[in-house]
């Protein structure tokens, strides 16, 4: 049968570029080669290098660890990782406050009312509880505690969620290692022409400037910014997001661990809200990484640095990086025989650490839709579509955190607060502003819990709780919610000290 | 100002469950049931048995209902799926059953290694590979216990009601929880702007109210615009009937094609509700019906449940589990101010969903079969929704299972429909097609042995029903 033969498996998946997206990529397709068919090669330049600045995470990264078969110390040691619980913001609902957006659920739901209903009607009635206290790993966040979730479902400690913060470069390096073993081969040298097939329009091979020519049936393409194979070859449109999500800018700056003031490891990163953009801070093992997002409409290069350098707790290590982005996606990630993944695909601003994530996704929905050389359309529109809803939820999410604000210190605020924003918000914002209810779509990333902690951290509450809460005992919802928080404080008093639990499982080698 | 009052219109079934649902859900709201011309239609077309989805039946103990009130007052059956017969091109039945089937290999989807095992030209029928369909083939069953981790734990059960049954215990319940009955409704209402107020009625003291649930079906005067679904679902007229039936019931529901129409027979404990639906049938006890939907189910003060917001072909069985849904997504969208248009539109948002997935896989079971006769020819050469012929495309093409919210059926239960249809994906899936034949094989075997241990250990339907009405 010819057309069997026409059809068959990819022979060969070309990953051009070897940033954190091409080197997960090159993980995750090792398994391809399974079938004796397919071969996986990865090409990156040295000489250009990597963006390397993506080192928080998000807990679907422990899912991407597992499929791979890595063991989490041996992970943990070799990227200089820590242990990250949540986030928290400073200044983002007004200059002064700060709240924690924690992983994992609150409390847990009573007879199907959910649990910030439940928080929502106690408070209604005089009985405020610091929200914190519902969660567990924000009350271990709070203790500067870390302890792996226990396997009893019914333990308080199971209820904790974490996900980690690594060094990227390590990263990459550490993902190398393991795809190399398992048959990808790499190739090092700069991609100078992508060769188009003349009938198809598909991509036929990549040359390098040392006339190497590498063909391929799939490829991927991870060479960042440059966007070398899906936009450079192919064409396809950059949807921009900045009327939504104005930063554009960043500059980024390693400094010392353990200066003065700088206090024990954080098991979670701190977004420090400034003038036109926020600072981030996140805790390593052998250093902290520090970055000023911003928006360069409402502030120069020089300023940026400046506010940067003033503001970190620990000796500079390095000189600050420039980065330029915008805010959006590739409407189509997926064209011909070409898959972007990583920034080529698109750049959501990290506020809530989602890139990486959004490669995972990337990833898994490939390997589900995984063509064979005919490449039927469907698959790609298909892929085209789930990843158009993902990038579209994560978008809203993050665009809350700058809307629902009430710093008013700035133009830079004030427009963000004042800004429209996605019909799709508009509406879930009415929603939780009249009775706190909150629905999830087409299995979205973020769980009520996420959209709970960012509308009441940024100020968002509800003129009243869900009627249904109202048909809960209230002194039985009481205890039981007393109770709820005294075994979480118990637990984490209980667990070690962040530092403590990682110099005893996975200390990294002295850098 | 807070919703105080609700007037149901309808006290048939549908507003009934309505009724109680709120009265339990929301217990500090008065609220009133009139009943209204039509009202025995509020699910669609009147038939004498009803099914309960496996997942219903979570929202019937989440609402408070008992389950051993069902069975013991509604004449309630255990059902496992659907036997199809004549909707295949090759006049094969097909069984499509509630819960999973086969077991995923790895990453890869059990019906994706059918579709490779039928490719390297072994014969597979996926109704082996499910234990519902296996059960109900060979009359055992036990409803699974909640702490089974074996292949039992795959079973999902629905549960069959006698309709006129169901309404009396919910009306019973209702009143029991306050709810009471202000007489017949004129069809009259009055209104200040878009908003209704009050409505009348025949004994002549209006019905003031804060929100109205119409769940009087399709003819409600009530009804705004409307979108008609004529061309996907041509058949309009519909007679049913409700016999007795000593025999122990079938663990299925059964669903025949017939040249212009379809017929099903829902087992009841001690009868059996039948349903002929064609575009031609004639006579006095012929129920004609229009399919479509409204514009939007919740406008202004007023919300559409059941047959009032969309009337589907009822070929897929969905009437009783749509009519449930919408009720309790209005418990969670229970507007706690007489302004409720921020629930309004996230009420439509979802019950658009629910009625774009329950169309597209009643749709794709109506336009897209094999049946034999001209009737099927036209239907067939219908263009779809693209929504809908996206579905069927990319399940064609390479068995693909496009998943929305909303979806009433996860993937089992489109590739069961498919399979019953005669849609066969062309080609499988990269990965399963990576797959040795022979991992495939010893894996189906696996598969077929366990399911088989497990219908074993189950006893014969026959011996719960005397157990349980002993
Ligand atoms: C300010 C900022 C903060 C961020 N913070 C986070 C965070 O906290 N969490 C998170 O998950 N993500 C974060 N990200 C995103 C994260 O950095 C990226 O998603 C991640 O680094 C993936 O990058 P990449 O692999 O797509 O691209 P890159 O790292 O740019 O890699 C591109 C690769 O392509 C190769 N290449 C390019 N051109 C050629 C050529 N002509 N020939 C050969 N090879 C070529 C390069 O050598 C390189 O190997 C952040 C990004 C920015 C800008």
């Amino acid at each position: 049968m010819t057309a069997q033969v026409e059809r068959g498996p990819l022979r060969r998946v070309v990953i051009a570029g070897g940033g954190t997206a091409g080197w997960m990529a090159a993980a995750a397709l090792s398994r391809l080669s399974g079938n004796g068919v397919t071969q996986i090669v990865l090409v990156e330049s040295e000489e250009i290098g990597t963006v390397g600045v993506g080192e928080a995470t998000i807990p679907p990264i422990k899912t991407f660890n597992a499929m791979l078969g890595i063991d989490e110390d041996e992970f943990v040691a070799a990227t200089q990782g820590t242990f990250k619980l949540g986030i928290e913001f400073a200044g983002w609902g007004r200059e002064g406050e700060a709240y924690l957006h924690p992983f994992g659920a609150y409390g847990a739901d009573i007879s199907g009312v959910k649990f910030h209903q439940i928080w929502l009607k106690l408070r209604a009635a005089g009985i405020p509880l610091p929200l914190d206290d519902f969660n567990m790993s924000a009350t271990a966040a709070r203790m500067g505690k870390f302890d792996r979730p226990g396997a009893d479902p019914r333990s308080a400690l199971s209820q904790l969620d974490y996900a980690y913060h690594f060094d990227a470069g390590l990263y990459a390096g550490f993902l190398r290692t393991y795809a190399e073993a398992r048959g990808v081969v790499r190739h090092e040298g700069r991609i100078a022409h992508v060769r188009l097939d003349g009938e198809s329009g598909h991509i036929a091979a990549l040359h390098l400037d040392d006339d190497r020519v590498i063909e391929g049936d799939l490829f991927i393409d991870c060479t960042g910014f440059r966007a070398l194979l899906i936009e450079g070859a192919l064409g396809s449109a950059y949807e921009d997001w900045s009327h939504w999500l104005p930063c554009d800018r960043a500059v980024a700056v390693p400094c010392a661990r353990g200066g003065p003031g700088a206090g024990p490891l954080l098991p979670y990163t701190r977004s420090t809200a400034r003038s036109a953009g926020w600072q981030w801070r996140i805790p390593l093992q052998h250093r902290t990484g520090n970055g000023l997002v911003y928006s360069s409409r409402h502030m120069s290069e020089d300023d940026a640095t400046a506010t940067l350098l003033g503001n970190v707790d620990g000796e500079i290590t390095g000189d600050p990086r420039p980065l330029r982005f915008v805010t959006g996606m590739r409407a189509r990630p997926w064209v011909k025989n070409c898959v972007a993944l990583g920034l080529a695909s698109g750049f959501m601003e990290p506020l809530e650490s989602t890139s990486i994530h959004l490669v995972q996704i990337g990833i898994s929905k490939l390997l589900a839709l995984l063509p064979d050389r005919s490449f039927p359309a469907h698959e790609r529109d298909e892929y085209n579509r789930l990843t158009a809803i993902q990038w579209a939820q994560i978008r809203d999410f993050v665009i809350l955190h700058y809307h629902a604000n009430a710093r008013g210190d700035s133009t830079f605020w004030r427009e963000c607060a004042t800004m429209p924003i996605p019909e799709t918000l508009e509406r879930k914002l009415a929603l939780f502003r009249s009775t706190g209810r909150l629905f999830r779509y087409d299995d979205e990333l973020f769980t009520d819990a996420n959209w709970t902690a960012v509308m009441l951290g940024q100020g968002v509450m509800p003129q009243q709780h869900d009627p249904l809460a109202d048909t809960l005992d209230q002194p039985q919802v009481r205890d039981m919610a007393l109770r709820m928080t005294d075994a979480f404080r118990r637990t984490a008093r209980a667990m070690p000290a962040h530092a403590d639990f990682i110099a005893q499982h996975c200390a990294g080698r002295p850098i | 100002m807070p919703i105080e009052r609700v007037a149901i219109i309808g006290g048939g079934l549908c507003g009934w469950l309505a009724a109680s649902m709120l009265a339990r859900k929301v217990p500090d709201v008065q609220i009133i049931v009139l009943s209204a011309q039509g009202e025995e239609r509020g699910l669609g077309i009147a038939n004498g048995g009803e099914v309960l989805l496996p997942q219903d039946i979570e929202t019937v103990a989440a609402t408070g209902w008992r389950g051993g009130d069902l069975l013991k007052h509604c004449s309630a059956s255990f059902v496992l799926g659907t036997a199809m017969s004549g909707w295949r091109g090759d006049g094969m039945p097909a069984f499509v059953p509630f819960g999973e089937i086969g077991a995923p290999l790895g990453p890869v989807p059990f019906h994706q290694l059918v579709a490779v095992a039928r490719a390297r030209g072994h014969a597979v029928n996926i109704a082996n590979y499910a234990l519902g369909a296996l059960c109900a083939q060979s009359g055992r069953f036990a409803p699974p216990r909640g702490d089974d981790a074996s292949v039992l734990a795959t079973l999902a059960f629905g549960l069959t009601v006698d309709t006129g049954r169901l309404r009396d215990l919910l009306r019973a319940d209702a009143r029991r929880q306050g709810v009471t009955e202000a007489g017949m409704w004129t069809g009259g209402a009055d209104r200040e702007g878009t908003t209704i107020t009050a409505l009348h009625t025949a004994a002549g003291d209006g019905v003031d109210t804060d929100l109205i649930v119409d769940a009087s079906g399709a003819d409600s005067p009530l009804a705004g615009a409307f979108e008609g679904w004529a061309q996907w679902f041509p058949f309009d007229r519909a007679i049913t009937a409700l016999r007795p039936a000593r025999s122990v019931p079938p663990l299925y529901t059964d669903l025949a094609a017939l040249a212009d129409g379809w017929q099903a027979f829902v087992p009841l404990a001690g009868g059996v509700a039948e349903t002929v639906v064609s575009g031609s049938a004639q006579g006095p006890d012929v129920q004609s019906f229009r399919t479509g939907r409204q514009r939007r189910a919740w406008e202004g003060n007023l919300v559409r449940i059941g047959a009032a917001a969309a009337q589907h072909d009822p070929c897929a069985g969905l009437q009783l589990h749509l009519a449930l849904a919408d009720a309790a997504r209005l418990v969670a969208l229970f507007p706690a101010n007489r302004d409720c248009r921020a629930e309004a539109l996230e009420y439509d948002r979802q019950w658009r969903e629910t009625s774009d997935c329950a169309f597209d896989y009643t749709a794709l079971r109506l336009a897209r079969n094999g049946a034999a006769g001209p009737v099927w020819d036209a239907l067939r050469a219908t263009d779809l929704p693209e929504r809908t012929q996206y579905r069927h495309d990319l399940y064609a093409g390479t068995g693909r299972v496009v998943l929305h919210d909303g979806e009433v059926f996860e993937t089992p239960g489109w590739v069961a429909q498919f399979e019953a249809t005669g849609i066969l994906p062309q080609r499988a899936d990269a990965l399963a097609n990576a797959l040795p034949t022979q991992a495939i094989t010893a894996h189906l075997g696996k598969v077929r042995e366990a399911m088989l241990a497990g219908l074993g250990r189950l006893p014969p339907h026959a011996t719960l029903l005397a157990e349980m009405h002993a």
